[in-house]
This record gives structure tokens, sequence and C-alpha cells, in this order.
């Protein structure tokens, strides 16, 4: 008997190593398989394509329709790859209690026999289903969960998020209603007083399960609240372009004026904007003094240098004629210059003789004035080839006024 | 009341006060005890607090109407009238032109550079990116494309519908002004009458009550 048993596992155990493997040998086919309506044959040879039809992972719904992918290697691969779209929700409740309960009344039979190897083995697949049981509410449940976190992020249009956002509120529905067909009274009866069972379908499948309810609840809520959010996006995006079209058909369009209704509605009543304006002021001595300290560390406002072109416009002003008096004048006076380079041992010419022996007939101070400027506005390395001397004296004793009376100019040498 | 002060010179200048806009301050309008406390502030100068519908954003709104103030609301709604074609046709042309499934929305970042390079691929949208930037109220000179993209995001950020967070850096975000405009359109489809669908809002208010 042992024996028989013994064989029986290893043939299993050989078959689905075989079987498994296949998986990987045609690891690229069957995920071409999985993206596409139908297996593609061409690249499977006959004995591959027998033994992929034999271990199941394969099959032929008719003679007529081409060869596809079994749904559970289908949900395998979308559950490997949390693949949301074809990931599927499954967790049928009932059909696992009624294998619950067979095996309990099983085990039962088998302790009051005394068969102590049939007993274990019963025991053992108890814990499986009960395992099983709880690992499709997981992941049935962890499935959601993507869902929600990408906020439905494997479809791209808002009605398909829609759409499947009210497809995981029914599989939510679906695994509320399988919760609520276990129940523990009947449970704790069927298991009596075996304290295995019951710390296996009593204590421990009762705590998953009320954690797994909670988390059901809880991304249920979730869903509702995105979903409310998901309609109200939809129904802005509609606004906005009704209004639109509305709009370009109607383009005279003028709304009521809301301002003058004895009530106003409050959306359009948004008061005119104020500015909370102060100026500094010297009324308080501390302030005062504070006031002093920020003018301190003000920046230096900087003088840019004036171009010739940026002075332009306060000549423009100026008459034309005074400009040409004022353009005589400094020609003059440039003669003035050169007949001081020209003078023989340099020596100096005084600016009022030069006028004075001329015919020039410009004002004795307006002369001064010009020979003076010009020597100022020469260039640094220009200047230094002049020497120019004031004959000044003090206007008043009282201050310390000088007036000139002449200019001397001479070439240094 | 002196904590709040630049917060009420912000809503003085006829800033909305949203948490993209200001964090701080919208959570302390939140507050009801606060509100109060500026709205007793604003008394004396004719003003009170005011929100959207949502409580989303929050701004001054005369709090006697006398002739003035309603002369001053006639203008600005003509202005907002004004604006209103272009705005719309701004944030369509964005759900576009970044392939979005919705409208704009508070929070949204916006990169000019992106919405240019999308526009720039394709004909329609750079000719009603055009079509828009040289209205009136967006008021670009240039037939450049980048910079009209960058006219028409300044004029809204002026406005106030977009923020920058660094003056330096070409990014935008959203700001709940732009909820304030979407109800004002609720509001005129309303008044008038306007043969305008929005969709089924009932399925989800019968979920909500559902929970």
């Amino acid at each position: 008997m042992s024996g028989g048993e013994h064989a029986l596992e290893s043939r299993l155990l050989k078959t689905g190593s075989e079987r498994l493997a296949l998986l990987g040998k045609h690891a690229d086919v069957l995920m071409q398989a999985y993206t596409r309506d139908e297996v593609p044959l061409e690249s499977l040879s006959d004995s591959a394509l027998r033994k992929l039809l034999a271990a199941r992972i394969l099959w032929r719904p008719d003679e007529q329709s081409g060869v596809k992918l079994a749904p559970k290697v289908r949900e395998l691969i979308a559950e490997m790859l949390a693949d949301e779209t074809r990931r599927h929700v499954n967790a049928d409740v009932a059909e696992t209690l009624e294998l619950i309960r067979a095996l309990v009344h099983s085990y039962r039979e088998a302790r009051s026999r005394g068969e102590h190897g049939r007993l274990e083995q019963q025991l053992m697949r108890l814990r499986q289903e009960v395992d099983d049981l709880n690992g499709r509410f997981a992941d049935a449940i962890d499935s959601l969960w993507q869902r929600l976190n990408s906020d439905f992020g494997f479809v791209s249009q808002l009605n398909d998020k829609i759409r499947e956002n009210d497809r995981a509120q029914k599989q939510i529905a679906r695994l509320l209603d399988g919760l609520a067909l276990i129940d523990f009274d009947e449970l704790i009866e069927l298991v009596g007083s075996d304290g295995g069972l019951r710390k296996l379908l009593i204590s421990q499948l009762q705590q998953q399960l009320s954690h797994h309810y909670t988390s059901l609840r809880e991304v249920q809520r979730r869903l509702i609240e995105l979903m409310a959010r998901f309609r109200k996006q939809q129904a802005r995006s509609r606004l906005i372009s009704g209004m639109v079209a509305f709009m370009r058909e109607h383009p005279g369009f003028v709304p009521g004026n809301y301002a003058r209704r004895s009530e106003v509605p409050g959306l359009v009543n948004q008061a005119a904007p104020l500015s909370a304006a102060a100026a500094p002021a010297l009324d308080r001595n501390l302030e005062c003094r504070l006031l002093a300290d920020l003018l301190h560390r003000l920046p230096q406002p900087r003088h840019t240098t004036q171009t010739v072109e940026a002075a332009a416009p306060a000549q423009a002003q100026e008459s034309s004629l005074a400009a040409a008096r004022q353009q005589a004048l400094k020609q003059d006076v440039e003669h003035f210059y050169l007949s001081v380079i020209d003078q023989p041992q340099a020596k100096p010419v005084s600016a009022l003789d030069y006028l004075h022996a001329s015919p020039l007939e410009w004002p004795d101070e307006i002369w001064l004035f010009q020979v003076i400027s010009e020597y100022q506005g020469l260039p640094r390395s220009d200047q230094k080839a002049f020497r120019l001397k004031q004959q000044e004296s003090q206007a008043s004793q009282f201050n310390h006024l000088r007036l000139i009376h002449d200019v001397e100019l001479q070439l240094a040498v | 009341m002196i904590e709040h002060g630049p917060l009420l010179e912000r809503l003085l200048a006829g800033e909305f006060v949203c948490p993209i806009s200001d964090e701080s301050g919208y959570r302390h309008l939140t507050n009801e005890e606060t509100r109060e406390e500026i709205d007793t502030y604003l008394r004396p100068l004719n003003r009170r607090l005011a929100s959207n519908e949502d409580g989303s954003v929050y701004f001054l709104a005369w709090r006697q109407l006398n002739d003035s103030a309603r002369d001053q609301l006639s203008r600005q709604l003509g202005d907002t009238l004004n604006s209103l074609l272009p705005l719309l046709e701004w944030l369509q042309l964005v759900q576009e032109a970044l392939g979005r499934d919705t409208l704009a929305a508070p929070g949204d970042v916006l990169k000019p550079a992106e919405f240019s390079a999308k526009c720039e691929d394709n004909q329609s949208l750079r000719e009603r990116l055009e079509r828009l930037a040289t209205d009136s109220f967006f008021g670009s000179q240039s037939d450049q494309l980048d910079a009209q993209v960058k006219q028409v995001f300044k004029r809204l950020k002026e406005h106030g519908y977009l923020l920058q967070p660094h003056s330096e850096r070409q990014v935008f975000v959203v700001t709940g002004k732009i909820d304030y405009l979407v109800d004002m359109v609720r509001f005129i489809r309303d008044e008038e009458n306007l043969p305008i669908e929005e969709g089924s809002e009932e399925g989800s208010g019968a979920q909500e009550a559902l929970l």
C-alpha cells in the first residue's frame, strides 16, 4: 500500500517537473500567445505542440479554431506580470468551503479509525486549502491596490478608467459576498473539540479574513472616491468643451449683468483690488534714525558716463544759431591752441593777448572760459603736452573766491 | 491678527488664495475662527471673505453692494467674459497637446517647452496656438512659436491661473483659480439655461450616499 503510494507520488513529481519545464522551454512562444489571440504554430514542432496540449498549457476550443493559451496559464502569466488589464480576481469561496467540509469529515474519520498516515495527509491538505483561500483574497486585494494606486494608469482614456473602476468595484462586491459565505458558527461546530483544527480553521482563518475584510472596505472606499474624482473631471471637460462650442456658435452671446441684480450672486461678487501702500514718515524720533540709517545704506546711484549720442538731445534743444556760435568759438580756440604749438621755444602765450591781437570779437570772459574748458576737455595724455597757468586774484579777504584775469598757455617741453 | 498680515495683503490685492498659491494662508483660512477675525478686520473696508462652492479658493467680495461696487463688478464681468473664450480654448489646447484625458487642474505642472514641442510637431495645434496667442487677451505680437507660448504663460501667470515657483525655471503650476473659472462657466450655463451637457454626476452622488 505505502509502496504504491510512493510510486504514485514519484510519478506525479516526474510528470509535474517535465510539464513545468515545458513552460520555460517554450516561454517565447507562450508569451507571443499571451499578447495575441492565438499561438503562432509555425515556431512549434508537432511533438512540442502535442506535449503542450497534453500538459493543458495550450488548448484547441474546436477543430476549426486555432490553438490558444489555456485560461489558467494566461492567469498565471498575468499574475506574474501583475498585468492589471488581465489579472483575474477569483475567490470562489463556496467551492473551497465544500472542500474544507469534506476534508474535515475525512480527517475525523481517519482519526476515529486511528489511520495516522491519512490523518496527517488530510491535515496537510486542509492547511493548503486554507492557505489557498487566504492567498486568493490577498492576491485580489493586492491587484485592487495596484490598480488604485496607479489611478488606473494602464488605460489612458478617462472613460476606460471609469469602466475599470466600475469593474474593480464589482469584484470587491463579489469578494465581500464570498467572505460573507464563511460562517464561523458552522465552522466551530464542524471542528468540534479538535485543537489543531480549531487553531487552523477558527482562530487563524478568522484573523486573516477580518484583516482582508478591513482591506477590502478600505479599497472600496478609495475606489468610490476616485470614481467621484473621475466623474468630476469628466464633467469639467464636457462643460468646458460645451461652453467653447456654444460661444463659437454664438459670437454675440452676452449673459445678463449679474452685478445689477438685487441679489448679486456670490460667485460674481469679487471686490476691487486694494493696495496697502505706505510711505516713509518722519514724525517719530526712533523711526527717523532708522530711516536715516536705511538712507545711508542705499546703494550709491551709479552715473553712467554719458556718450555723445546720449547727450545729443540736449544740444538739439538749443537754437541752431547758438549751436553755430558755440561751434565757431570752439574752432577759434582750437586755432589758438595750434598757434601755441607753433610758438618758437615754447613761449607761453596769453589768451587775452591772442584774442586782442586777432580780428576775433569774442567777449574776454567767454574766450577765457572756452580756453580753460578746452584744456579740461583734452584727453589726459594731451593735457600733459600743455601747461595752463591762470593769473588770478582773491576776490575778497572774507572768502576764498578767486577771480581769473587771464590764462597763459605754454607747450610743455 | 498680526500673523495674518501677509495673507490679508494678498487678499486685499485681489489675489485668489488656494493650497497651491499660498499653502499656509489657505490652511489658516480653513479655520472658521480665523475667517471671522479677518471678516471683522475687513468690515470698515467694505469687504468680506468669500470662497467658491467647494471652498477650494478664497477671495474678497464687497460687503455692501453700493453703486460704485456694482459699477466695478459690471466692468469686471465684462472683462471676465472677454477673456472667457481664450481661457477655455487654452485649457482645451493644453489637454490635447499634452495628450491628457482631463483638463488642467490645480496642482498640475505645465512646462512651456513641452507644450511648444508638441505644438511644433502638429500643424493644427500650431495654428490654434497662433490664433490664441494673438487674441487680444494674450496679446502676443510675435510670429515665433516659443515667444507666443511664453507670452501666453506670462499672461496666465499675471491673471493668477498659473504660478511660477522659481522665477528662473520655466515650470508652472496650475492654481485653484482655475476652479473658480470652471465654477463661473457652470454658473453662466445655469443662469442662461445654455444647452450644455455636463455628463451624469448622479452616479458618483449615489455611490457616495452608499458609504
